[in-house]
């Protein structure tokens, strides 16, 4: 199979089918939709390799990413949805005493990245 | 807070009173209609801004259930933003068909209602009519454009006014807060999210939570540990409206991804930065912990603007135990990737503290209708809660509503 993630970033390879969401409302489905044990294994994986990753993406004009570039940075934007969960909630997948984050709707969440 | 504690916001400004607040007003269907006759259909209300309508022919259209209506507001080909009820002249059908729940942007040459296909140019005018030779002789075509809904500019902000003769214009309306808030980069500030939902409780129920900061400590516990411990600063209670400095010591420290998207972008509150492009009335006192600053321009609509960021909650009435809610949040656009990533993290940090703040205010609507606090009890940090119900008061009061 073909890899999904540019040749230097092999190690984190096996995180991309899951979750390498393009969109703000597929990133916050994944985050809804997994545990506290995952999304903290998923945040310790990717911390070490986060500037790695940004700086990847920065070889690249603002949004004219390749395509497994495109998904490395998807990477990175699901690591950010999730990073508040895990660094300021105890790796609650949801946001504690909050309104029904499934009546939010943002008017960008269909949006490529 | 123990540095709040002295009252001074009821010394400041000791004609508001220190009273408790009847509660009546956020559940009573009686109370809702007369701010709706008297307040939201008399006063200047916030559309969005005219960036949303790049050229000649774009439009804008909002719902307003509480005036069952629907502004259009459209971009025409001499450059001038107008807005007009979305009704046909013919027989009052809808002209613009509404899809889904909120609002519709686009771009037309032409506005067609599809009931008899009567056509508006992008100035309102009636240009097209179906074999126009079967209407009466009395008939005036140049009479029967689209019905104008008063609409004026500040700031690039676009406002309108459901009165056929508004008592004052904009400028007048806005007075000192329209000073107060002049001359910020809005329109460079364009790297927006916008996120909207429908609240089971009273408008006012929202706008009041969004209007002081005695909350943070407990509702923000969460996403903002540690923040915003010096309260309001610098209140200003001006004419309808009101505004306050929100303060705060910054956190000693960040964990490693709030650290480094802050690091890469401007988008976060919790991020202090020197200030730069801040209006001279902003900060007056040039106080350090200055973080950002927070209005309530009446009756619905909440502007903060800080260093590089401005953001605005807006609550429109659907009833006295319904709303729309809108949170609207905007940046600098990013120049690279690694900045966009950073924004992200910006959007979900602020987006999570929504949801904190918006979780209180149906439990807060079903309380109230028990009955069994017929009043609420006020703290002195909650001046711009108190100061809104006098203003509101002020406005139920008149006769006829001028």
């Amino acid at each position: 199979m073909a890899s999904l993630l540019p040749d230097e970033f092999v190690q984190i390879e096996s995180w991309a089918a899951d979750w390498a969401q393009p969109t703000q409302n597929q990133r916050w489905d994944k985050r809804l939709s997994s545990t506290n044990v995952e999304i903290t294994e998923f945040y310790h994986a990717i911390l070490p390799w986060l500037e790695r990753i940004l700086a990847h993406a920065d070889e690249f004009p603002l949004g004219k990413l390749p395509e497994r570039s495109a998904r490395l940075f998807d990477l990175a934007l699901m690591h950010a949805e999730i990073a508040p969960n895990v660094e300021l909630y105890r790796g609650d997948p949801n946001v504690p005493h909050s309104f029904e984050e499934r009546r939010f709707i943002a008017v960008h969440g269909s949006d490529r990245h | 807070m123990n540095t709040l504690l002295d009252r001074r916001w009821a010394k400041t400004y000791p004609w508001l009173g220190e009273s408790p607040v009847p509660t009546e007003p956020c559940v009573s269907p009686a109370i809702y209609q007369e701010e709706i006759d008297k307040v939201f259909k008399k006063v200047w209300l916030c559309m969005g801004r005219v960036e949303e309508l790049p050229e000649a022919g774009s439009f804008k259209l909002k719902r307003l259930d509480f005036a069952s209506t629907s502004a259009l507001i459209i971009r025409g080909r001499d450059g001038v933003i107008r807005a007009f009820h979305n009704t046909c002249s013919h027989r009052g059908n809808t002209v613009v068909v509404p899809e889904g729940e909120w609002d519709n942007f686009g771009r037309k040459n032409g506005f067609t209602c599809r009931f008899h296909a009567w056509t508006y140019n992008d100035q309102g005018e009636l240009t097209g009519i179906q074999e126009p030779q079967g209407l009466p002789l009395c008939f005036e075509r140049s009479e029967n454009g689209l019905t104008p809904i008063a609409c004026d500019l500040w700031e690039g902000f676009m406002f309108i006014n459901l009165d056929p003769h508004p008592s004052v214009g904009l400028t007048e309306f806005l007075g000192d807060i329209g000073r107060h808030f002049a001359g910020f980069p809005y329109h460079s500030l364009t790297h927006n999210f916008t996120y909207h939902t429908v609240l089971n409780c009273n408008w006012k129920i929202g706008v009041d939570a969004f209007a002081e900061a005695y909350h943070v400590t407990t509702i923000h516990a969460g996403s903002f540990p540690g923040t915003f411990s010096t309260g309001l600063q610098m209140v200003k209670l001006l004419g309808d409206h009101r505004t306050t400095a929100v303060c705060f010591d910054p956190p000693r420290s960040s964990p490693p991804v709030a650290r480094l998207a802050q690091a890469k972008a401007r988008g976060s509150l919790v991020n202090k930065v020197h200030e730069t492009t801040l209006p001279p009335t902003m900060n007056d006192e040039k106080r350090e912990d200055y973080a950002f600053e927070l209005s309530v321009i009446f009756p619905n609509w909440l502007l903060h603007i800080t260093e590089g960021i401005w953001f605005t909650h807006q609550f429109w009435p659907m009833g006295h135990d319904k709303c729309l809610w809108e949170g609207k949040y905007y940046v600098a656009p990013p120049q690279t990737n690694s900045e966009r990533w950073a924004l992200e993290h910006a959007m979900v940090l602020q987006r999570n503290a929504w949801l904190e703040d918006t979780a209180t205010m149906e439990g807060t609507f079903y309380s109230l209708r028990s009955g069994a606090k017929p009043h609420m009890q006020l703290h002195d940090e909650e001046v711009l809660v108190r100061h809104g119900y006098h203003v509101l008061d002020k406005y139920l009061n008149k006769k006829d509503g001028k």
